[in-house]
């Protein structure tokens, strides 16, 4: 039927192409309508070219049928689905075609998101601790400040009857409730079963279940731990001694002696607290805990305000208190012409305040703490470091951007021409940034959640991702949408600005043009992983530092066997058997020993004069055996340490040498004696009555019994029993054969009670394992800083040295050798790496000195380190430079000159 | 002849509706059985008519079939089942807009 032949198909089809059709959905239907309309035209008679151009006129001609096409693709693009879809192809071709920027921004930006991630869990854990407690904001804790005698103590613990004294005489206290920790406790079930070790002990005020939200699963939380000798445990204790029934009204026996009711069992406390308990005992079972003495300070006392109290109103009450109560109880022992206000004159200090519950994790580094609380230094310091990190994957991101923008000015030229307004070309290079970073997140979701485990170990958390949370998932969407933006808002402005004319005449010099806020950010990034770098040295040099120093005893092949106590009678032979073993050098049997634990001072004098404020001392009171100073390595400055050969030794004393220069003696101090209370009153106060004396028989060298932050206080050591732990030293590598033969020992010593040993030195260096975890982890993001940083870099100077190509060439070919333009290529970044580190450097000194101000023995952080942190920057950034320069040198000329 | 400024916006009205009463349908088809329809006073230009049927696909409420003819291709409009729903509101639309124009204007239509 159809009139037209082939002949003018092909016209009609070439002419409408040469007309300027070309959208390809639209032409064939064109095709077909025109040829329609000619062959109907060509029905009544006319001929074919008339015919045509006739159709062609009813299109409207050339500008016609150009409009209709012009039309239809706005009409087929209006819906939004399609723009952004036309925008994620062209982002998805960009993406593909430059794998390696795509590949550098992707690891690196995933990389920076995984450790921010890791990092915002642990901020958001630090401070969620203690916020369980449904009356948190009206609990607070009583603290204690005692500058007195030369010593200056902040304590986390209150006198006995303050708790009691507080809901008498003040009605804005609705409760109060008292901790005393005792340490750990050996538990059986039954006479006959074996001891089990409990680290998480305390004894409390039944009121404990008044003021803090712990569920009671089992017995009724008002009568709990109301009698002496009842105690309340966690699930996990319940199951774990009585698995098949339940454990209210059970009895547990504590130390071997004690049997105690079990009045509650309550839901295990979240880790998340200031204290976590296993086995909580009743104080109304202890004496101490009666006692008015309000001059020894042992209970944690926590205060639950009624609601709508003013804290600090309250908190200002408290010094009434203290000259209604102490201030006699003070005079009383002081003599009488003390007063309070004589007492503060002379410097000294006694006061007790209020610190919210929600504080405790993060604000308080007090003595006598329950357990290690957080820092809130660290947690702004992590913090920190996690912007700093996201910040260097971002500005990697800028960089190669704007970098590549030569690369892409021709497309930009293009697009303007082609009639692409400035707003459609924001939203194409924001896509692109925004894919990126989606891209990246998921990726960063996979990295943290295989680096947790590691980052848990190192924190000594259990944290973890939230997987299963919608809201998470949200939250990491809007957190990608908001990074893709931002890293992408500062490219996508600047690479839409380009005017067309320039950039397709090509006379734009766009690599260099934003060289210099490139350079900024790249210095940017130095500084930040230079400061880093210095850091993690410091923090090493000071552990290592610590755990060199002299310390004034031998900490290494020292064996400590815990809860000696649980030998009972047993404990000289059992130190007499194990020493049989002749691996086994000596042994020392002493509950103290040179690391760090909460101990109490008591007040002594010169022997022959009053206590006064001037004379007293607080002397640590250690009580310890012949072979101590033998066993742990001290050494006797003058006089002799106690020996069995001297029956007068019971009232001899040996003290350090801080404790001589605070007694201030005349002459020489061997042969004074020295003297204390011994006794307390029947109200805890101690007797004025029962004072002895004590003969100073030698003096030992100072050493270091407390972390190195503190200075070393004044000491003595007396003979007496102390059945904490016994301590032997053995002759190196035979370790395995020393524990099995004292286990064996042991095993056949104390049935049933367990084994538990650990090694001084190892003691000894947990007592810096916060400073530990700190340089590990600074170390870790250190790293991790200078990776990303360096990935930048080297994506920065292949693109550079690919700019370059022909100049390189023409070089080469003028007689340049390799090395010249290996440093050609290098010198550009080496001079930002050296700003960045005459930039960081004050920066990490003044941070260095803020830190080490916490140390009384601190390590000196020369120039040299400083030197050190410079030059590995600028190693990793030349070499991460130097694969791409000497890539670039050491090619062929011609191959990049040919290519024209 | 009506002036194109009245038909503009009932053109994609014309359209859904022919394609409703008639299956599937070409462009060429359409503008001629327009002309027919309206006895040569409705003159479809094929500026209007290819942008229109373009976006209606866009939308989803054509769908087109394509069949060769010799030498060349034809390809065939025909209406969704969302562009069927459409094409009867359309045309109700339409209808109460005649009835409020015509109170608006104090014309009376031949029922």
């Amino acid at each position: 039927m159809s009139q037209l032949t082939n002949d003018h198909i092909g016209h009609i089809k070439k002419d409408l192409c040469y007309r300027g059709l070309v959208l390809e959905s639209l032409e064939d239907e064109m095709i077909d309508h025109v040829c329609s309309a000619v062959e109907a035209r060509m029905l009544r008679g006319a001929r074919f070219i008339d015919a045509y151009h006739e159709v062609l006129k009813s299109f409207g001609n050339t500008s016609g049928l150009r409009e209709t096409q012009k039309q239809t693709i706005q009409f087929e693009n209006q819906k939004p689905k399609n723009m952004l879809k036309n925008y994620f192809i062209i982002a998805m071709r960009n993406l593909t075609k430059q794998r390696f920027y795509t590949f550098i921004n992707v690891a690196g930006l995933a990389t920076g998101v995984a450790a921010c991630l890791v990092i915002v869990l642990f901020v958001i854990n630090e401070l969620s601790y203690d916020k369980h407690h449904e009356k948190a904001d009206r609990i607070y804790r009583v603290n204690g400040e005692i500058k007195f005698g030369g010593n200056h103590y902040k304590l986390a613990v209150a006198p006995a009857p303050l708790a009691e004294t507080l809901i008498q005489d003040y009605p804005e206290v609705e409760s109060a409730m008292r901790f005393r920790s005792r340490g750990s406790y050996l538990v059986k079930k039954s006479e006959t079963a074996d001891n089990i070790k409990e680290n998480d002990v305390i004894w409390a005020d039944s009121t404990f279940f008044k003021i803090f939200t712990v569920p009671v699963l089992e017995g009724n939380p008002n009568t709990a731990l109301k009698e002496p000798n009842s105690i309340a445990i966690s699930q996990n204790i319940a199951s774990k001694f009585f698995p098949e029934k339940s454990a209210l009204g059970q009895t547990l026996i504590m130390d071997n002696d004690t049997p105690m009711k079990v009045t509650a069992v309550y839901a295990d406390m979240p880790q998340t607290g200031h204290f976590v308990f296993d086995i909580l005992i009743s104080l109304s079972g202890l004496d101490e805990a009666k006692s008015s003495n309000f001059l020894s300070n042992n209970f944690q006392t926590y205060v639950l305000l009624k609601e709508g109290t003013d804290a600090k109103a309250f908190e200002s009450k408290l010094p009434g208190l203290v000259l209604k109560y102490i201030g006699p109880q003070a005079a009383e022992i002081l003599g009488g012409e003390f007063t309070l206000e004589k007492f503060e004159a002379s410097g000294n200090k006694l006061e007790y305040t209020l610190m919210p519950l929600t504080d405790i994790h993060l604000h308080s580094d007090l003595t006598a703490e329950i357990r290690a609380n957080g820092n809130i230094t660290y947690v702004y310091l992590f913090a920190t470091i996690a912007m700093f990190i996201l910040v260097i994957a971002c500005i990697n991101f800028m960089n190669l951007s704007t970098a590549r923008s030569s690369n892409r000015a021709k497309e930009v030229g293009v697009r303007k021409v082609m009639g692409s307004l400035r707003s459609h070309l924001i939203r194409q290079f924001l896509m692109e940034s925004i894919l990126l970073s989606l891209f990246s997140f998921v990726l960063a979701i996979a990295i943290a959640y295989l680096f947790i485990p590691v980052f848990n170990d190192l924190v000594q958390k259990t944290l973890f991702l939230p997987l299963s949370t919608v809201s998470f998932y949200l939250l990491i969407l809007g957190a990608a949408l908001v990074i893709g933006m931002l890293a992408g808002l500062y490219p996508s402005f600047f690479l839409s600005a380009f005017k067309p004319a320039n950039v397709l005449k090509g006379n734009v010099s766009l690599g260099m043009k934003s060289g210099f806020i490139r350079s900024a950010l790249v210095v940017f990034q130095f500084v930040i992983s230079i400061f880093l770098v210095i850091g993690t040295i410091t923090v090493y040099r000071q552990l290592s530092y610590i755990q060199h120093k002299k310390i004034g005893f031998e900490k290494d092949q020292v064996i400590v066997i815990q809860d000696a106590y649980a030998l009972q009678d047993n404990m000289q032979s059992f130190k007499n058997e194990v020493l049989k073993n002749s691996f086994i050098l000596s042994g020392t049997i002493s509950g103290f020993l040179p690391v760090q634990s909460w101990r109490s001072d008591n007040t002594h004098w010169p022997e022959g004069s009053q206590p006064t404020q001037e004379n007293m001392v607080g002397l640590q009171t250690w009580r310890v055996d012949q072979d101590y100073v033998k066993t742990l390595g001290m050494r006797i400055k003058t006089g002799r340490f106690f020996s069995a050969d001297f029956l007068s030794d019971s009232s001899a004393v040996v003290l350090n040498e801080s404790a001589i220069r605070q007694f201030g003696f005349m002459g020489d101090p061997l042969g004074k004696k020295i003297s204390t209370f011994t006794g307390t009153g029947p109200d805890g106060t101690p007797d004025l009555n029962s004072i002895q004396s004590y003969t100073i028989v030698g003096i030992v060298e100072d050493f270091h019994f407390e972390s190195l932050k503190e200075n070393i206080t004044p000491l003595g050591l007396y003979l007496g029993k102390s059945n904490g732990s016994i301590a032997f030293r053995f002759e190196a590598k035979e370790t395995q054969d020393v524990i099995q033969s004292i286990e064996k020992t042991w095993k056949a010593m104390a049935p049933g009670q367990p084994f538990l040993y650990s090694f001084l030195d190892e003691d000894f260096s947990r007592m810096y394992n916060n400073e530990q975890r700190l340089g590990k982890t600074f170390g870790v993001f250190a790293g991790l800083a200078i990776i990303i940083a360096s990935l930048g870099l080297f994506a920065l100077t292949a693109f550079t040295a690919e700019q370059r190509t022909k100049e390189i060439g023409i070089r080469k070919v003028l007689g340049a050798s390799v090395s010249s333009i290996v440093l050609l290529l290098s010198k550009e970044f080496g001079k930002l790496i050296i700003i960045a580190f005459v930039l960081a450097s004050p920066l990490a000194w003044f941070a260095v000195n803020w830190w080490l101000k916490n140390y009384t023995y601190k390590v000196e952080i020369g120039i040299l380190v400083y030197v050190t942190a410079g030059a590995l920057a600028f190693l990793i950034a030349w070499l991460t430079m130097g694969y791409q320069s000497i890539k670039a040198a050491t090619s062929n000329p011609v191959r990049s000159l040919r290519s024209e | 002849m009506h002036s194109s400024e009245l038909l503009k916006g009932t053109l994609q009205t014309i359209v859904l509706k022919v394609l409703k009463d008639n299956g599937k349908m070409y462009g060429y088809e359409i503008t001629t059985l327009v002309k027919e329809l309206s006895e040569n006073r409705i003159l479809l230009t094929e500026g209007a008519l290819y942008p229109t049927l373009h976006r209606l696909e866009a939308e989803g409420l054509l769908r087109t079939e394509v069949v060769n003819i010799g030498k060349r291709v034809r390809k065939y409009y025909a209406l969704t089942p969302d562009g069927k729903a459409q094409a009867k509101d359309r045309v109700n639309e339409f209808v109460d807009f005649i009835k409020t124009m015509s109170a608006v204007l104090h014309v009376r239509m031949a029922q």
